[in-house]
């Protein structure tokens, strides 16, 4: 009989299919193996095509804008939010709008067409880790920037246009919806404890053991109680943290290790999936960090979502998440 | 330089690109819905009795149901976690004996008749004490989630949990009535009915714009002039006035923008406590064709970039001439 399990952070109900439960072969195959372009603009030899490099970790000393880059960071090309100009505000009416100011950038994560983050060597996937820390910190100075969320689309049909592994920075002037629903049910939940709930979730995770997918000594990865997507996998601190920027340098070779481990699972279980992570930190400046802990949250593209869960926001999920830990932790 | 717009029911931003915005014909995604007439269970299923029969409009159990009424509904702990299991009603509505696949082509009458089945389904699951919300949506089209089927039909859902968008909705509109003693609704649509810009076609009853936020190219929101809560109820007398503006503004998709998938759903006010919500909520129908997808951001955020301003969809959905 099918389930309905509530996410105990932003209070979401979702229901849980059981009567036709779906496995990694129940979905559909993409083929996502990077195709060879001619012109592609984030090889090495063409940084001309993009907009100058704001930052880049380059081994051999290399110059600016020259290959010799193992990891690159330039302004998007055709970016949904400019930062130059002022934040102007206006009501219209009921409405209000604003101008859109921000920051978009694109993060190459490799010099090497062919390879994805699976592919990476350690160290390399140590510079992308290290390089999102460094934007994340760096946009977090301007003080029209209320939030940074780096974010990755693999494969198309999660929204990538790009071959070549890339993940994306966008600085926003506000805090974003998704996470203020997060904050706000980490607050009203501390409140009433005087606990974090994510360090709660970590312990039931624990003693529930079923929905771990793997673990190192500094972070977690399970499947949440509640997903809203078949295989959603959750990467977390396994020490309180409320903001990705502090984390320490040892972390984040413990991140790069499970964040790449995960990724790898994924690819093997279900063939190479599209996929989107986004990593969720407190908003720049944030007081409470006693109520929040910081995560990546990775949800492969395998289904379709209807009119009936744009309607509701009630997801249907054809995978139970003990199933799904299971398969990943297995591969 | 784009713009961030702020829906002012939940207080979700959008951005919406103005520079580089996509001309509306750029969007046009031809959509195959046409399936053998010989292999469709709809048309074969078409003189087995339905649990509610009306006017050629039959509604059925799911056959494949994602809840179940059978047991009674518990909720139940599990250490931080709450869970129950999925209690409700999940019925397919079959619009018409005829195997038509858009509702778009239905005469008048069919389409008023689906809305009028509709309401009844509403007023029946709403009596059982468990229910705390009805959705009555359509999926037309692969990319809307549908199946290929050919058969114009829609769903039904009876649901004992409170779902997260009909939450935030509600208490969006509950701020606004707090504060201004209006509905928020009702001040929208005098805003839009004022400006026009944003309207796409209007009749007696009701109004169909794009709204000032929109999430997606070419969402519109079809809401009633005068001021109700409930749809089941609301629609008395309308019916008429509200099967035209439905087939309007799904012809003006069809010819417009060549046959898109698309989703509606009805957007009404939670079913327990009805009177709570009798001033400040304001029903709607969402409709949506499915041309653009949702990625990394929109899903880490629950921020929306919309590629194409909504003054300009309105423009050219305006301009559609649906009696070609």
């Amino acid at each position: 009989m099918p389930e309905m399990r509530r996410d105990p952070i932003v209070g979401r109900w979702v229901i849980i299919d059981s009567d036709h439960l779906k496995g990694p072969a129940d979905f559909p195959k993409e083929d996502n193996t990077p195709t060879r372009q001619a012109i592609c603009p984030f090889c090495p030899g063409r940084e001309y095509q993009t907009p100058d490099e704001v930052d880049a970790v380059r081994p051999l000393k290399s110059a600016e804008n020259t290959p010799g880059w193992s990891v690159r960071t330039v302004p998007n090309k055709f970016p949904v939010l400019t930062s130059d100009g002022n934040l102007e505000k206006e009501g219209i009416g009921i409405y209000d709008q604003m101008t859109g100011i921000g920051a978009h950038e694109v993060l190459i994560e490799s010099p090497d067409h062919d390879k994805g983050l699976t592919e990476l060597s350690k160290e390399e996937m140590q510079s992308v880790i290290g390089q999102y820390q460094g934007r994340f910190r760096q946009l977090a100075q301007d003080s029209r920037f209320k939030y940074v969320v780096i974010f990755k689309n693999f494969g198309s049909s999660a929204g990538a246009t790009v071959d070549h592994t890339h993940s994306q920075i966008i600085a926003l002037p506000m805090v974003p919806k998704t996470v203020l629903e997060e904050l706000k049910g980490a607050e009203h939940y501390h409140q009433y404890r005087g606990r974090c709930v994510f360090c709660d979730i970590i312990s039931q995770e624990y003693q529930d053991k079923e929905r771990i997918v793997a673990e190192n000594s500094s972070f977690l990865a399970f499947c949440p109680y509640a997903p809203r997507y078949a295989f959603e996998t959750w990467i977390i601190p396994k020490g309180h943290n409320a903001d990705f920027a502090t984390t320490d340098e040892g972390s984040q070779v413990h991140l790069a290790q499970i964040l790449q481990d995960v990724l790898k699972r994924l690819k093997k279980v279900l063939g190479n999936p599209s996929y989107n992570y986004y990593l969720h930190t407190a908003p720049i400046g944030y007081a409470n960090a006693a109520c929040y802990h910081w995560h990546i949250e990775i949800i492969p593209k395998l289904t379709r979502s209807v009119g009936f869960e744009w309607g509701t926001g009630l997801h249907i999920v054809p995978t139970f998440p003990q199933d799904s830990a299971r398969f990943l932790r297995d591969a | 330089m784009s713009l961030l717009r702020k829906d002012p029911i939940v207080g979700r931003w959008t951005i919406i690109a103005t520079e580089r915005a996509r001309r509306p014909a750029a969007f046009v995604d031809p959509q195959s819905t046409s399936t053998d007439q010989k292999s469709c269970s709809y048309c074969q299923d078409i003189h087995a009795p339905g649990i509610f029969d009306f006017q050629g409009v039959k509604v059925f159990n799911s056959s494949t149901p994602i809840l179940d009424n059978s047991k009674p509904f518990a909720r139940q702990g599990h250490g931080l976690y709450d869970v129950c299991h999925s209690y409700g009603n999940h019925e397919i509505v079959v619009e018409t004996p005829l195997h038509i696949a858009n509702m778009a082509e239905l005469p008048l009458e069919a389409i008023k008749a689906v809305f009028q089945t509709y309401a009844s389904r509403m007023k029946t699951h709403r009596k059982n004490p468990f229910i705390e919300y009805v959705l009555a949506y359509k999926n037309y089209g692969v990319a809307a989630g549908s199946r290929n089927i050919g058969h114009a039909r829609s769903q039904i859902m009876a649901v004992p949990v409170l779902p997260m968008r009909v939450k935030d909705k509600i208490s969006g509109a509950q701020k606004h009535f707090e504060h201004h003693e209006r509905c928020l609704f009702c001040d929208m649509i005098s805003q839009e009915l004022k400006s026009k810009e944003r309207v796409v076609v209007e009749n007696e009853h009701f109004v169909v714009i794009t709204p000032f936020a929109s999430r997606f190219p070419f969402e519109t929101w079809v809401l009633p002039k005068k001021h109700h809560c409930d749809f089941a109820d609301g629609i008395e007398g309308y019916e008429d006035s509200l099967a035209s503006i439905m087939k309007d503004i799904l012809l003006r998709f069809k010819i417009g923008l060549n046959d898109p998938a698309y989703n509606y759903m009805i957007q009404n006010s939670p079913v327990k406590d009805i009177a709570t919500f009798k001033e400040n909520y304001h029903w709607h129908i969402e409709v949506m064709p499915r041309l653009t997808r949702v990625a990394g951001f929109e899903r880490g955020t629950g921020f929306y970039i919309c590629p194409i301003p909504p003054e300009m969809t309105a423009a050219f959905l305006r301009e559609v001439n649906i009696n070609a």
